[in-house]
Order: structure tokens, then sequence, then C-alpha cells
């Protein structure tokens, strides 16, 4: 058997090649900590700055009332404000078009006297939709107020708060951080493990298919005596390898973004992550995803070896790589879950049943129907690669 | 030893290729029934105007065709039924085989000798002896892709060598190669037929041919139009010099065709 000698001399070949190298392991390995160290220092910049901005603030009132008082004395834990007087509510919106101002209010005539009567005042907030977070700014000073005014008409009315309050909603999640963590971003993992693992045995079906075409050295490699199928399994091992360890290395890429995180994490949160990914959750994302893997693998290399020249593979893999890894983003999607339906949906079905993984709540039968998908559809990629190789008009040009 | 009996090859055609070709046919005949037969200790030479089907007919005595009707017997062995057996006996060079960049010459023979089935012993036996004769020791651990044209042309003829066969097969080895590139290669097919194995030898130079070859296949259109002795081949010529008596053969079946 000719299948190791063979996959041997393809990885030494593919390793020393600087393109496979860079998509199957520099950039797996270097995209997770510099997005993230990017994202955070971005986030936090962009928090510490919201926190610190100083909001302008119009009011337009016809007098000076309780409410302009209670607006103007608001704890300074609410955030830096400035309050600048209007004379009319289109002066006011257009200065919060031209951003002078950020929120306006406007309180109408005989606010003074309806607080005095115990009855409501109609307070207007204007505010720019697509200037993020001032509607909700606006909210938390009215509430502030609302919450001690409403304590007061209580006191004033003699009323024991509870009495009014018919229902009290106590709310408990059943649900483990655990699962919580793995249904909402439990489609992650599987994602970029797709995703890279895709991009990871691209190159390599390529080069080691199309490239041998292109190069004529595959002529020379059939006239020895080893059956093509052994050159193929051979060159599809490490086609597989490949696209393994493109995953394998973003993920360490992953988690080692997660510990660079974990000074700014919660303690409880890095718990439950390290408790994820412990070597029984890793060995069965593996068996999983390897079938995956494998199934990527047995399209790509029909097509590269079909193809003519490099360009033309790759012209075609390519935007396969959309189709193939956009069915994956449905694990983003906290409703779906895995069933007697989504078991049969390649991709979709393996990004559920990791998801399921994560969260601790596998379902053994769907599980197994999901891998035994896979692993039919993998086969029948393979039995296609196998036909694509031993017919004579593909592999030679 | 090689014997081809009826060996013919056609292709199926593509829409694109019809199209190019203007035929509605579905199969093209590339190579239509020909025979011929080369014997240990002498070279053959296989010689054709461009698409003639020289390079169809040494694919498929290399195996990596298989003919649609006919039989080649290499060594003794059915090529066509059991071609993984004779591919053992064979040594196949191409000019236009490239060679896997990444790699260095010594890892590259190795690697040939493994696939073959080589024992480690005799495949450092034979790698010492044909690094020796061609000077490739300064150049053996260095990579393939930074080798000068003549250096790889080298590696080329070792990987071809090093399962020491008897039957080896020469596509066009000297195109595009320098004069001292290309003696090289005359030199090895010479050392082949001295060793007493079988050669076949395909060219567009009809002075290595004349300089080589001691048997003759001329084919035209997948044909064969003449086949037998050197000798005979001068015997019988019409044409002052080979390439004119060679022109002349071709243009001879052009007209009655």
């Amino acid at each position: 058997m000719m299948i190791f000698t063979v996959f041997l001399k393809e990885l030494k070949d593919t390793l020393r090649d600087r393109r496979t190298v860079m998509m199957m392991i520099v950039i797996p390995t270097l995209i997770f900590p510099l997005v993230m160290n990017v994202f955070m220092k971005v986030s936090s910049s962009f928090e510490k700055d919201a926190a610190e901005k100083k909001l302008n603030i119009g009011l337009v009132s016809s007098e000076i009332g309780a409410l302009d008082n209670e607006l103007h004395h608001l704890p300074k834990e609410l955030g830096a404000k400035h309050f600048i007087p209007f004379t009319d509510t289109t002066a006011l919106k257009a200065a919060i078009k031209s951003d002078s101002i950020q929120i306006g209010f406007f309180i109408p005539a005989k606010s003074d006297q309806n607080k005095t009567a115990m009855k409501p005042i109609n307070v207007t907030v204007f505010h720019d939709g697509t200037d993020l977070g001032m509607k909700d700014r606006a909210d938390i000073y009215l509430n502030y107020i609302q919450t001690k005014w409403k304590q007061e008409r209580y006191k004033t009315l003699q009323i024991d708060e509870s009495k009014i309050t018919p229902l009290i909603m106590v709310y408990s999640n059943v649900a483990s951080d655990k699962e919580m963590i793995g249904k909402l971003i439990g489609g992650f993992l599987p994602y970029i493990f797709i995703a890279f693992g895709f991009m990871g045995c691209m190159f390599p079906a390529i080069d080691l298919f199309t490239g041998e075409k292109e190069r004529g050295t595959i002529e020379t490699l059939l006239t020895t005596p080893v059956p093509r199928w052994q050159l193929l399994f051979g060159k599809m091992g490490v086609v597989v390898l490949s696209g393994l360890l493109a995953a394998t290395f973003s993920l360490l890429g992953l988690f080692v973004s997660v510990e660079f995180m974990s000074s700014e994490a919660s303690p409880e949160f890095m718990k439950i992550v390290s408790d994820i990914l412990s070597p029984s959750f890793i060995f069965m994302l593996y068996l999983l995803l390897f079938p995956l893997i494998v199934f990527f693998a047995g399209i790509m290399i029909p097509i590269a070896v079909r193809a003519k020249s490099f360009k033309e593979a790759q012209s075609i893999i390519s935007p396969l790589n959309i189709v193939i890894v956009l069915p994956a983003m449905v694990g983003f999607f906290p409703g779906i879950e895995l069933n007697e339906i989504t078991a049969l949906i390649p991709v979709v079905n393996i990004v559920l049943a990791t998801k399921e993984l994560i969260a601790g709540t596998l379902e053994w039968n769907l599980v197994i129907m999901a891998f035994g998908v896979m692993v039919f559809l993998a086969s029948t990629a393979v039995f296609l690669s196998y036909r694509k190789f031993e017919s004579e008009g593909n592999v030679i040009s | 030893m090689i014997n081809v009996s009826n060996l013919s090859k056609s292709f199926s055609l593509t829409r694109q290729q019809k199209k190019e070709l203007g035929t509605t046919e579905n199969t093209v005949l590339a190579v239509d029934d020909i025979s011929f037969s080369c014997a240990p200790g002498r070279v053959h030479a296989l010689l054709g105007p461009n698409g003639a089907g020289k390079t169809t007919t040494l694919r498929m005595l290399s195996t990596i065709f298989k003919p649609t009707k006919g039989s080649i017997i290499i060594d003794g062995i059915d090529a066509v039924a059991n071609a993984q057996e004779a591919r053992k006996h064979m040594g196949f060079l191409t000019g236009s085989a490239g060679l896997y960049a990444r790699l260095t010459p010594n890892e590259l023979v190795d690697y040939f000798a493994k696939l073959y089935g080589v024992s480690n012993e005799d495949r450092d036996k034979r790698k010492q002896r044909l690094f020796d004769l061609l000077d490739m020791h300064d150049f053996k651990n260095k990579r393939i892709g930074k080798l000068s044209t003549g250096m790889k042309q080298k590696v080329s003829i070792c990987r071809t060598m090093i399962h020491d066969p008897q039957v080896v097969i020469f596509d066009e080895p000297t195109s595009g190669l320098d004069v001292i590139t290309a003696e090289n290669i005359i030199q090895l097919i010479r050392d082949c037929k001295n060793e007493g194995k079988t050669v076949i030898f395909s060219s567009h130079i009809m002075g290595e041919v004349d300089l080589l070859c001691d048997d003759i296949t001329i084919i035209h259109k997948g044909k064969v139009l003449f086949n037998d002795t050197m000798e005979a081949f001068r015997s019988q010529m019409e044409a002052p010099n080979l390439t004119a008596e060679f022109i002349r053969i071709v243009n001879q079946q052009k007209a009655v065709v």
C-alpha cells in the first residue's frame, strides 16, 4: 500500500508551499486574536467615550417648573449633561439634526399645575434615531424622575405600593449557563470550524490535483505501478488534514483570544468556557466535523481534477464557499434546533448538532442521524472523486 | 521487448470540441489500428507530424491511456490487462513533464524509488551511480524549483531510471532543451541501448533519429505509413536526406487522402 508514501510526500510538499501554510496555519491562528484584540480595544474606547461624553440637551418649556428643576438636578451618575434652553420645537429639531444637541425635551404649559393636581404631564422627547443610545439616555432620565415622583404621590395619598401591585413577576431560568451559552452563541464555534475547514481544504485540493496537471507531474506519477485509488487517497488525506489543521488552528486562535480576554470577562463565564472545552467535547466535535471536512474534500477534488488550470479551479471552488458556508450561519439563529428534518440537511445538521453538544442537550438519535447523513454524503463525494480521478480524459489535459 | 498489435484509440468529443473541429461525430479516432514491435538492445523511433497520434500511442504504451482496441505486450506482460505490473518494467521520460519544485532531487528520486517498490539498498546503489554519472552531487539537496533547466532534466533522467526499467519510453525528450542538456539525453539513450534495454524514442529532430535509431515507425493521422529498420528506410529513400524523405512520405499520404 502506497497511500502513506503518497500522503507523506504530498504533506511535505504542501507544508513547503507558503500560500497553503498561510491559509492553513498563519491566518486561522492569528485572525481571532487580532480581530478580538482590535474589537475589544475599539469597543472599550467607544464605551469610555460614550460614558464621558457630555450630552447637550435642549429644553423647550413655557415656565421654569418642577420638571425643569428635576432635569437640571439629575444625579451625576446618570452621565454628564448640559441643558440649553430653546424657544420652540422647530429650532430644537434643527439643532438635533445638526448634532449641536443630542436630545430635546418639550415640557407643555401648566405642567406644575398638573403635577400638583396629580395628573400626568405629557413630555415630548426629540431624538435622532440614527444616533444610537440617545433615546435610552432620555428614558433613563425620565424614568428616574417618574420613580421619584411616584413615591412622593404614594406617600401623599397614603397608599401602600404593594397594594396596587397585583402581580410581582419572579423569573427563574431553568437553563444552565452552559445551555444558555451553547444555544445562544454555540453556533459560532462550528461556523468558524466549517469556514476555516473549507478554506484549509481549498488550496491543497487545487494544488495537488489541478497543480499537478498544470505542472505536468501527474503524467509521470501515473506511470508508476501505484493504483490510482491509492494515489487519490494519499492526496485526499493531505487535503482533509489541511482542512482539519486550518479549523484546529482557528479554534486555537479563538482559545488564545478567550484566554487573552479572560481578565475582562467574568470568572463565571470563563469557567463555563473552560468546562465546554473539555477533552470529551473536543473529541465529539472532531467526530462530528470529520465527515464534513471529508465531504468538502470530496466535492473539491472532482472540480480540481477536471479543471484545466489553477485559475479555473479557483473560480469554481471559491463561490462554492458561499453555498457551503452560508448554511453554517443557521447556527447563529437561536430558534432553530436539531430535529428530524434539520438532521437531514448537510452542514446545517452538523452545526446544530455541535450547538446541542456545547449546550449539553444532545439527543443521540438525532446526532446519529446527522452523522449518518454526513458519512453517506462524504462517501458519495469520495466515490465521485475516485470516478473523476480514474477518468483518463480528466487527469491528462 | 514491446509488441503492439492493432492498437486503436478514440476519444469522446465534447460539444465545444465538436464545434472547434467542425464535426458532428461524437468521437475522434486518434490512433487507428497500428502495429509494430521493438526489440531489446535497439532504439525504435516513432515519428510523425504534430497531431499524428505519437503522444497518444506513447501514453497507451506507458498505460496512462487505455486502448479502445488492440494489445500491448511489454516484456511478456499484457499492458492492457495488467497495467500495474507492466509499469514496473517501464520508464517514461517526456520533454513536457514537470518535477515537484518544492522537493530536492534526493527526495524526488527517493519518492519514485518507493513508488516503484525499489529496496533501500538498491535505491542507494542506483542513486549513487546515477548521481555520479550525471554529476548531480552539487545540487542533490537543493529545491528543484531553484535548479536550471539542464539540472532539472538530469533529475528527470534519474527519476526515470531509478527502478532500472527494461523498457524506456522517451517522448520528445530533448524538445526545448539546450545542446548540452540534449546531449545528456542522447547519451542516456545510447547507454540504455548498450545495456540491452528496449527504447522507444519520439522526436521531431531527424538528426537525432539518424544518430540513435535502429528501427523506425512513421505514423500520420493515427495510421502507420512506414515501419521497418533504419537501413530499409535509408535504402528506399527517394529524397536526398531523412527530413526530406519524412516530409515526402507524409505528403504522399496527404495526397492519397
